[in-house]
């Protein structure tokens, strides 16, 4: 019979080496890929939001975010990314099989989808990253205008891109398509180039 | 090397930085500081290009963004840039230009015969001369033209730099940083608003850099550096030199091209040559200044002759004499201000000629010749001035002696941002010029740009522009100082054009545009100013007429005999200036020109010497050749025969994937595909039809239910957005009370097609034993989950090709593995695996329709799945597709064909014409739509819509293929080639 066990890939595999790049002496960002987050799509059904805010609460401890915002307890987080829709995220522990958990204790209230593997996702910190990403990011991150716990769904390089900003260093998290993993990996680098990137071992 | 036109003393330049260039072959010394023009400047040369058309001498002509005569080609190989204007290329050391549009040298150029034509090359020239007959214009005309009337050439090779796109936001854009723009900014600042000053120049100041001005008493140089340091010290604003805001967008957003490291060799490794900005702002501020224009008289296109507030720049700012002696025609005051800074810088003033009759007092004490009420009416010289004809009131002439002519037609605000949207500049008497009319939304104007041409007129708008911009923000009025400056003489009377004139007098130099080219069109009708500007391109091409405009349509106004006011402007449309395609398209370029998406088996197939296609954004494995296949033919029989014979795989990820969930989940697919979703049991997938509003198809696909509330729905792969879209909008907009929920879950599943006899053998090892795949527990369009090791799949019996087939979908990171297990678990079967090109031909065998076929214009009935629009429930499309001409029973409808002779090759889109007729359109009853080479059959195979078709099987159409030559007789047969009854299905 076949294991799959230890052959998971991430699409940058083969393409990526951690290490440090562009101009040299100079670090500007740090790209950390996070391969342990799980994720799932979550719509309120028909008429069941005020429930569903009950039941993640109940069961997440987590107030559902009203807007564009991630609200986080412990290692679960909730995403508004719609109206009526989220994308919860897990690590840790509560990664493995964290669809079915998020089906199992809100599914009569919400559609859930299972998307950990939909999605490329990379943590980006250092003192050039948002010289980085205002060569792709339309959103204004100004401090004023995008603080920690604010997410963005927009579209970078011509991709469908979720942005996080996870607290004030300013670390932002970018999830874009897997399948155009490649495509972004390369406008996040040429972007990047100039300032000296590091890319950290997942 | 020693410049010979250099001042010994002054100017901006830094003389300690000694810059060497190349112009035209012939090495020169610069200074950092200098741009190429200021440099060919103070090395005496002064013919630096040809005109476009009579091939003129010209020289340069002013000292910034309008520059329309000195275009060069600046750098060598793949980075030649052709028409780059000298007046805006900083100097680096190493530079090299060429002059253009000249042969076989810029002094002597045989192209110049065509000013000895000139008067046969008028206005509408072409149009008049070339038109008969018609098709000698593509194959004659046109290149004769191209090649007699140019511009500089492109690199001819690719970029080999990189370019940037990049986002800003602010409270205040301030477009400009002269004396307008810094106090505008400075006010914001303090305000405490978020600020971007966009500055075209590498140095902020604007005109005070060109000028003698004093501010508070200081140097205006001196003063721009404080207020550039006070900005710099402020957290939120931000000074972007070297930056050209080129257009106005809506919303409040604006382009600009940020030229990052033109002013070096080859930019730094990893930096960007330029940037293309999208800067979003709240308000701006427009501080753009005013651009002078020139007067027409004869011959005023000499090198030499020159805009009066470029020559002071180039003495002030660069320290660059433009000649030896001066003279300047002006009939304006500010004119006399090049008078007296050329004396200061110690050239040698000829004559002020002004053709008002009351200069401007001020200028009386600096003893120099003065004509008043007087016009220069010729210019002597052919590759440079030598002297000039003036004309006083009463007729009388005077030669005088002069290198320089210095002229001032006025100054014209720099409207043109403000009109981006539609605003219509409004004429001033009083300045005699176009001042902003309605502004852009958010959009203040100050300084020169409004109209207000002195200096403390200057700093005081820019100051209530930049404090107003602030307030319409939320911030506070900041306190403010106002620093200041004299009231400079700015007094104008209106002269476009001197009368006396014999010899060709220019009002765009750029398109070599004459006073009487003007009148010309005026004759022949063409007297609206959009119609003037098409007939003459006056205005047109780099520089936009930017030294042109104003003056054209005055002289149309006066040749018209109407007001300036009713003649008008021509549309000002952005970019403002030229911008390079790289600044356009930055990163996306060559294999970055649009995201490419790769299938989770990308690396396995590349492993396998896989060829790709691309299938919209997706590159997907189109076959895999072996060695010693001579073709993709011999490539795609073998898959093709191999998958029958025992079993094949393909990648299907790319096909889009949407879970719909929802107690309404069953009725809103019952209303979406034309065929009923709500009896489908759980654990079974069926296919679907969708149809657009309009009645025709618009995808097709399966649908498999997962548990009663729960669907997953797979789409076309190119159509996977459109039909994702497409639920959208009937959920939201439609159907909104209906209770379901969709997803995209495209991205989280790997998705192989495992097809031929072998097929279930090859699953029994993979998948857990405790799932029954038996033909009984598993039968053709059962979907269930199951464990493949200890990662959860899905498996749907689903069959494209005509064989016992299934889709194994397992999450996304484990794709690679499951292709490498697939392949292992079908080695003892002789497994291959297959690409697209075979899905295609198999598919063709089955007379199963895809993208050929759904492209749009066909209808279900077309497509001869008729039986699929249940008359039971109501769908998307329903009503339309029902439409008499949809229901014609003429229209062609889908049918097989077969080369009557076996051997001939059929091609797609040829098209059907009956035995014998004619091939005229009127006898053309349909076309192929898809072919094949059948290894099934042995011969080529097609699909395609024919006129009754269905009813004429075994008659025979030519395939008519004007295109590549093909005539092919064929018969009509079935659609489906193999296995008509479906046995190989089942097993």
């Amino acid at each position: 019979m076949v294991s799959f066990a230890g052959l998971e890939r991430s699409t940058l595999d083969g393409l990526v080496r951690p290490g440090h790049y562009g101009r040299a002496g100079a670090t500007g960002l740090l790209i950390e890929e996070r391969r342990d987050l799980a994720f799932a799509s979550v719509t309120a059904k028909r008429g069941k939001r005020f429930a569903l805010v009950n039941a993640v609460n109940t069961a997440f401890g987590v107030a559902l975010p009203d807007g564009p915002r991630r609200a986080t307890r412990g290692s679960v987080t909730f995403a508004g990314t719609g109206p009526d829709q989220w994308i919860a995220s897990a690590d840790g522990s509560e990664a493995a099989g964290f669809a079915n958990k998020v089906r199992a204790r809100i599914g009569p209230f919400a559609a859930v989808s299972d998307q950990s593997d939909a999605r490329l996702v990379l943590r980006l910190s250092g003192p050039r990253v948002c010289d980085v990403l205002a060569k792709g990011v339309p959103v204004d991150l100004h401090a004023q205008a995008f603080k920690p716990g604010d997410i963005a769904c927009t579209v970078v390089s011509y991709i469908n891109t979720q942005i996080d900003m996870l607290d004030d260093a300013p670390t932002y998290q970018l999830a874009a398509p897997r399948s155009m993993a490649g495509s972004f990996w390369s406008w996040l680098t040429a972007s990047a180039a100039e300032f000296g990137y590091d890319v950290i071992a997942p | 090397m020693n410049a010979p036109h250099r001042l010994a003393q002054g100017g901006l330049i830094d003389r300690a930085r000694p810059l060497s260039f190349v112009f035209d072959g012939q090495a020169y010394a610069g200074c950092a500081g200098d741009t190429l023009a200021s440099a060919l400047m103070a090395n005496g040369v002064k013919l630096v290009g040809r005109s476009f058309k009579y091939h003129r001498p010209r020289g340069i002509l002013t000292a910034g963004s309008d520059e329309p005569n000195a275009l060069v080609e600046l750098r060598t190989g793949p980075r030649r840039e052709p028409n780059t204007r000298v007046t805006t290329v900083e100097l680096y050391d190493g530079l090299v230009a060429a002059s253009q549009n000249r042969w076989p040298s810029l002094a002597f150029d045989i192209g110049a015969v065509n000013d000895w034509l000139s008067r046969f090359l008028v206005a509408g020239f072409y149009y008049k001369t070339f038109m008969c007959p018609a098709k000698f214009w593509e194959m004659l005309y046109e290149p004769l033209i191209r090649r007699a009337a140019g511009l500089g050439r492109a690199a001819g090779a690719g970029d080999p730099d990189h370019y940037e796109k990049a986002f800003a936001h602010c409270d205040v854009l301030v477009i400009g940083g002269g004396p307008a723009g810094l106090m505008a900014a400075l006010a914001a600042g303090r305000a405490g608003a978020r600020v971007i000053l966009a500055d075209e120049d590498f140095r902020l100041g604007g005109r005070l850099l060109a000028e003698r001005y004093e501010i508070d008493g200081k140097p205006g140089t001196e003063w721009v550096a404080e207020i550039e340091a006070e900005l710099a010290s402020l957290p939120d604003v931000r000074i972007m030199p070297r930056t050209t805001v080129t257009s106005v967008f809506d919303h409040g957003q604006y382009g600009a091209v940020e030229r990052v490291n033109d002013h070096l060799p080859v930019p730094p490794e990893h930096e960007p040559r330029q940037r293309g900005w999208k800067i979003v702002a709240k308000r701006a501020v427009l501080a753009a200044g005013a651009l002078e224009r020139s007067i027409a008289f004869g011959n005023n296109d000499r090198p030499g002759v020159m805009l009066a507030g470029a020559v002071r720049a180039y003495a002030n700012r660069y320290a660059a004499a433009p000649g030896r002696r001066v003279a300047v025609f002006t009939n304006n005051d500010d004119g006399w201000r090049t008078a007296a800074d050329a004396h200061a810088a110690g050239i040698e003033v000829a004559a002020v000629i002004d053709s008002r009759a009351e200069p401007p007092a001020q200028f009386a004490a600096l003893g120099i010749e003065v004509l008043t009420g007087a016009q220069v009416s010729h210019v002597h010289g052919g590759q440079g001035v030598r002297g000039i004809d003036v004309v006083d009131a009463r007729g009388r002439l005077t030669k005088i002696d002069c290198d320089v002519l210095a002229v001032s037609g006025g100054w014209n605000p720099a409207v043109h941002l403000t009109c981006h949207l539609g605003g219509k500049p409004v004429w001033s008497d009083n300045l005699a010029a176009f001042t902003p009319g309605a502004t852009p939304p958010g959009m203040h104007v100050a300084g020169a740009a409004n109209g207000a041409l002195t200096l403390a007129e200057c700093l005081h708008a820019g100051v209530a522009a930049g404090a107003m911009a602030a307030v319409e923000c939320g911030f506070p009025i900041a306190s403010f100082m106002m620093p200041s400056a004299e009231d400079e003489a700015s007094g104008v009377t209106a002269l476009w054009h001197v009368e006396e004139s014999r010899a060709k007098a220019f009002v765009d130099f750029q398109n070599d545009v004459t006073v009487e080219d003007i009148a010309l069109a005026n004759r022949e009708g063409f007297s609206s100013v959009e119609h003037l500007k098409r007939y003459t391109t006056l205005g047109m091409a780099t520089d936009q007429g930017k030294a042109a405009n104003v003056t054209g349509l005055a002289i149309l106004a006066d040749v018209s005999g109407r007001a300036i006011a009713e003649v008008g402007t021509t549309t000002y449309r952005p970019p403002y200036v030229p911008v390079s395609f790289g600044a356009m398209t930055g990163h996306h370029r060559s294999r970055d020109f649009r995201p490419v998406r790769l299938a989770p088996s990308h690396q396995w197939a590349e492993e396998q010497g896989a060829v790709f296609v691309e299938a919209g954004a997706w590159l997907r494995a189109q076959y895999y050749p072996r060695d010693g296949e001579k073709d993709w033919l011999e490539t795609v029989n073998r898959e093709v025969t191999a998958t029958r014979a025992s079993v094949g795989v393909c990648d299907v990820s790319t096909l889009g994937k949407i879970e719909i969930e929802g107690a309404d989940a069953a009725i809103f697919l019952d209303r979406v595909y034309t065929n009923t979703f709500s009896s489908l049991p759980v654990g079974k997938s069926r296919y679907g039809l969708m149809l657009r509003e309009d009645g025709f198809v618009m995808d097709d696909g399966t649908t498999s239910r997962l548990a009663p509330e729960r669907f997953v729905m797979t789409t076309t792969t190119a159509q996977a957005g459109r039909v994702m879209q497409h639920l959208e909008f009937c959920h939201q907009v439609l159907w909104p009370e209906l209770d379901v929920q969709m997803v995209s879950v495209s991205e989280q599943w790997a998705q192989f097609s495992i097809a031929g006899p072998r097929s279930r053998a090859v699953l029994r090892k993979l998948v857990d034993e405790r799932y029954d795949l038996s033909d009984k527990a598993f039968p053709h369009l059962a979907a269930k989950e199951v464990a493949v090791g200890s990662v959860t799949a899905r498996l749907f019996r689903l069959s494209f090709s005509g064989e016992m087939a299934y889709e194994l979908a397992v999450p996304a990171r484990y794709g690679d593995a499951a292709i490498r297990a697939i392949m292992a678990a079908g080695e003892e079967f002789s497994m291959i695996p297959y690409g697209t090109e075979a899905l295609g031909t198999m598919r063709i065998e089955k007379g199963h329709v895809a993208g050929n076929e759904i492209n749009g214009q066909l209808t279900a009935r077309d497509l001869g799945l008729g039986r699929m629009m249940s008359s039971r429930k109501d769908y998307v499309g329903r009503v339309m597709a029902q439409r008499p001409a949809l229901l014609e029973p003429d229209r062609p409808v889908l049918v097989g064909f077969r080369p009557a002779d076996r051997k001939a090759r059929l091609r797609a889109g040829a098209h059907f014409i009956p035995l014998g007729a004619t091939v005229t359109a009127a006898n053309d009853e349909g076309h192929m739509t898809s072919v094949a080479f059948s290894p099934m059959l042995g011969h080529w195979i097609g699909l395609g819509v024919l006129k009754r078709g269905p009813q004429r099987i075994g008659e025979r159409v030519r395939a008519y293929d004007p295109v590549r030559n093909g005539d092919v007789e064929v018969e009509i047969c079935s659609p489906v080639f193999f296995d008509p009854e479906g046995a190989r299905l089942y097993g």
